[in-house]
């Protein structure tokens, strides 16, 4: 029998790039398929191969055995692949069923009228079959993340696809949320139906694929059953060569306090509470790990804490001093590193080159600043040696920021802020968009600086993360910490809950809370290799 | 029913779900209140007030007035929905009052041409040229990615000094002679009401409202699904521009004549009629009671200094400016679309 889908010796090339190289991808029809490999390693290029979005310069695509040939993603649909993008394509303001026929709507009165009732049925006929529960009649702003994806996939069946791709779907879900969509693929999958997604996520690919391929610049470096390989297995196969699966921290002595929040209380723009009475402290030599689904108050906590933004109420003291009205730069100067959530809004200026941008911040200190101008050969020195330290490529300090790909800016952003010599590190999402082996790196990097006795305040979204570097581990839902684990002891299971608001009983909570600098995070398990959240964003860049 | 007068009933209208039913209610109610006063106390202010709004002549000019600023309302609406913000609705209103008038003239009032009147022609002549100045626009903007705003404005900028050089090169003048002719109000009234639940139904009801919706909101969506954004979007604009042509038309038409002195007989209706759509919420039904509020306002402004009152028309053009501030920041319920303003451009 014939696979489902077969990509038979793929090669696509870009002016000055081969993305994808000779690449066989051989899918049984029923079966999930996970793709994995690291930035820029020619998932997503692969897939908009099979999507009609590019075409091949060598090679075929077949389905069912059957060569096809296609111009557009309409082609592509009409043989019936769909494709689930990692931002949803949904318009927000529109009910489920609107999204879901948009495009294709069922008509009557000679095509004046969308037939609403045709439409709604068939769509509620659509998520009964495959046990969704989604409120046809909801808005998309009004129902979470997780029915979002949902959505999408009954945009892509209601179009008849057999095919569903997903691109990285578990990146903006909870763990909870994840389980949910494994279900889903189980549903879909004895239906018929044949599922690939993109991954970086080891752990992913082992719980949800059947069938496992790794690709390696754009070469298909081997296609391995879930059941018959390792985690570690998969990991040198992404990176080539062995990784260390987890980082090494070590047991430290916990120093001086660096930072005191105390009741503190932040509105977002909409001048809706983001941070409720939330009150911690951070020592010196300490991480404090946040981890907490998007969007529940970590932006406006990191902001108040740094000075981007006004706390309602409540106080911030940062080596026992109060911030309350001290400047952005008042609070650079007293030696408050920040690496900003949105790097191209806040971290760097795009159209600046390294070298400029390198001195963002210290720009009125010395060495930079002498009498009222700026010694432009410091900054290109400092500028050279962040490149050179931290890996960015390309090694040239008047390349322009938006030159670089995603996580090449994210690399040196690190490198600008951990060179400024802080006592106080705010990071959000460090390795955001970085591949796996300088993904690593950074995280020596911190544990470096928390070696030194500084403190480090942690906010991901990665759980294996904040799990694998904290020494305490708070969870933060709504604005609130529903709790503060030890790292080292608290499940998956549990951060899952507390991220979604439930709070645990046992005592672990309790004991966590209290600075218990023995924890080495060794045995978080998870490992630090989640790469990239935004690999889109880099392989644009290439395909440019 | 509560008073629709109260102010926190007023607000809790403005600001709920039944927002355009509740500026309808607004205006029923003043319009009551100004029936009862006038009523009560014929030789009061009130009583020459409601004397005028319940005339029939201010009836018929407030008809001729709304019918430019609610017809451009609602093709703004078309072009805003669509992610093209169209400013130039002034501009596009200004050519096609001048071409109208110029066709009727070049046929002849009581001639036809293939058995359509002059009448007819003129409008068909107004909405072609609104209709082409729009599509210049939407090149400019859709193909060329040029800033919205600043295209618009050019737009505007264009018609103000063309309309009144044409009209010196053909009839040595910036002002038209009167062709002897008018069109009557109730054929204004017939057309704005048409022009208002046909595009309630093409924005509601229709695949293409879903379309254009989509295309202001997340194009991007409506490029995955297969539907071309640049497609929308151009029938979008081109809309603004059929409909502002049958307003400009419409205005120069009632009067018979083009007045292209300052800002010629137009005189700021195209902007009043981007006030319209967001006062109404970019709801067609809603533009109808909002143009035919700022309408009638100008309309018993004109009276009013008829009756000898001093009343400052410059300062009354004013209000809708004031209304739109004061709905915008203080009530801030109109929904603008997401991508408005933003090019698009597709992957590959």
């Amino acid at each position: 029998m014939n696979p489902a889908v077969h990509l038979d010796g793929i090669t696509k090339r870009f002016p000055g790039v081969v993305a994808n190289d000779d690449v066989d991808l051989a899918v049984e029809r029923g079966s999930v398929h996970a793709l994995l490999g690291e930035n820029g390693a020619g998932k997503t290029t692969l897939m908009n191969v099979l999507y009609g979005l590019y075409r091949p310069t060598e090679g075929t695509v077949r389905l069912d055995g059957e060569a096809k040939s296609f111009d557009s993603p309409r082609d592509a649909i009409d043989a019936g692949i769909g494709m689930i993008h990692q931002h949803f394509m949904l318009v927000d303001p529109m009910t489920v069923w609107e999204n879901v026929v948009l495009g294709n709507e069922p008509k009557t009165w000679g095509g004046l009228r969308v037939d609403r009732e045709a439409a709604r049925e068939a769509v509620v006929e659509l998520s009964e079959r495959y046990g969704f529960d989604v409120d046809p009649d909801a808005t998309i702003a009004e129902i979470s993340v997780g029915e979002q994806q949902r959505v999408e996939i009954l945009k892509a069946l209601y179009r008849g696809a057999d095919v569903l791709i997903m691109d990285e779907p578990t990146a903006v879900l909870t763990p909870q949320e994840v389980e949910e969509l494994y279900g889903v693929f189980e549903e879909l999958t004895e239906q018929g139906k044949t599922i690939i997604f993109i991954s970086h996520k080891l752990g992913e690919a082992l719980s949800a694929a059947d069938d496992i391929t790794v690709l390696r610049d754009g070469v298909n470096v081997g296609t391995v059953a879930a059941d018959g390989v390792t985690r570690e297995e998969l990991a040198e196969m992404m990176v080539g060569r062995e990784v260390l699966m987890e980082p090494a921290t070590s047991p430290q002595e916990a120093g001086e306090r660096v930072l005191e929040v105390t009741g503190l209380s932040v509105e977002d723009d909409r001048g809706v509470e983001a941070v409720s009475d939330l009150s911690f402290e951070l020592r010196g030599g300490e991480i404090l790990g946040v981890a907490g689904v998007d969007g529940n108050g970590q932006s406006q906590l990191v902001e108040a804490i740094t000075g981007l933004r006004e706390a309602a109420s409540g106080e911030v003291r940062y080596r026992g001093e109060s911030m309350r009205g001290k400047s952005r730069r008042d609070r650079i100067d007293r030696g408050m590193a920040f690496i900003p959530e949105d790097r191209q809004e806040r971290g760097l200026v795009m159209s600046y080159d390294l070298t400029e941008n390198g001195i963002l911040g210290s720009q009125h200190d010395p060495p930079f600043a002498r009498v009222g101008r700026l010694d432009w050969g410091a900054a290109r020195d400092h500028a050279e040696s962040v490149i050179e330290q931290y890996d960015v490529r390309p090694p040239d300090a008047e390349a322009e920021a938006e030159s670089l790909s995603g996580g090449n800016q994210q690399k040196f952003i690190v490198g600008r802020e951990f060179e400024r010599d802080p006592e106080l590190v705010v990071a959000t999402h460090p390795t955001r968009g970085v591949d796996i082996g300088s993904t690593e790196f950074l995280h020596d990097r911190l544990l470096d600086l928390r070696a030194e006795g500084k403190a480090v305040l942690l906010v991901s979204s990665k759980l294996d993360e904040v799990q694998g570097l904290s020494d305490r581990l708070a969870v933060i839902h709504e604005g609130e910490f529903t709790g503060v684990v030890d790292p080292a002891t608290v499940t998956e299971e549990e951060i899952g809950l507390l991220m979604a608001g439930e709070s645990l009983d046992d005592d672990s909570v309790e004991g966590a809370a209290l600075h218990d600098a023995a924890d080495d995070g060794a045995d978080a398990g998870i490992g630090g290799v989640g790469a990239d959240d935004e690999e889109r964003a880099g392989d644009e860049e290439v395909d440019a | 029913m509560r008073n629709p007068l109260s102010p926190a009933a007023l607000l809790e209208g403005l600001t709920g779900s039944s927002y355009v039913r509740s500026l309808i209610a607004g205006t029923v109610g003043v319009l009551g209140l100004l029936g009862v006063l006038g009523f009560a106390f014929p030789e009061s202010i009130a009583g020459d007030l409601a004397g005028i709004v319940f005339s029939a002549s201010t009836g018929a000019s407030t008809a001729r007035l709304a019918a430019p600023i609610v017809l451009a309302g609602l093709g703004g609406i078309f072009a805003e929905k669509s992610g093209v913000i169209n400013i130039g609705l002034e501009g596009l209103l200004i050519i096609s009052a001048f071409v109208s008038v110029y066709a009727a003239s070049v046929v002849g009032v009581g001639n036809a041409v293939l058995g359509v009147p002059a009448l007819g022609i003129a409008f068909l002549a107004g909405i072609a040229a609104s209709t082409f100045l729009s599509a210049v626009f939407a090149v400019v903007c859709i193909e060329f990615k040029a800033d919205q705003i600043i295209a618009g404005l050019a737009v505007w900028l264009i018609a103000l000094g063309l309309a009144p050089f044409m009209s010196t090169v053909f009839f040595g003048g910036v002002n038209t002679p009167n062709l002897g002719v008018s069109v009557g109000w109730q054929y204004s009234a017939t057309m704005v009401v048409l022009a208002t639940v046909g595009s309630w139904w093409l924005l509601n009801r229709t695949a293409f409202g879903k379309h254009l919706r989509a295309a202001g909101e997340n194009p991007k969506a409506l490029d995955t699904v297969g539907v071309s954004v640049s497609k929308v979007r151009y029938a979008g604009v081109l809309l603004s521009g059929v409909l502002s042509g049958v307003g400009g038309s419409a205005l120069a038409l009632s009067i018979g004549q083009f007045i292209g002195t300052g800002e010629t007989m137009v005189q700021g209706k195209g902007f009043i009629a981007i006030v319209a759509y967001l006062f109404g919420n970019y709801n067609p039904v809603g533009t109808l009671g909002a143009g035919a509020l700022f309408a009638g306002l100008d309309a018993m402004q004109i009276r009013l200094q008829q009756l000898g009152y001093a009343v400052p028309d410059t300062l009354v053009q004013t209000i809708p400016y004031v209304v739109v501030i004061v709905v915008l920041a203080l009530v801030g319920r109109t929904q603008i679309p997401e991508a408005a303003g933003e090019h698009y451009e597709t992957e590959e």
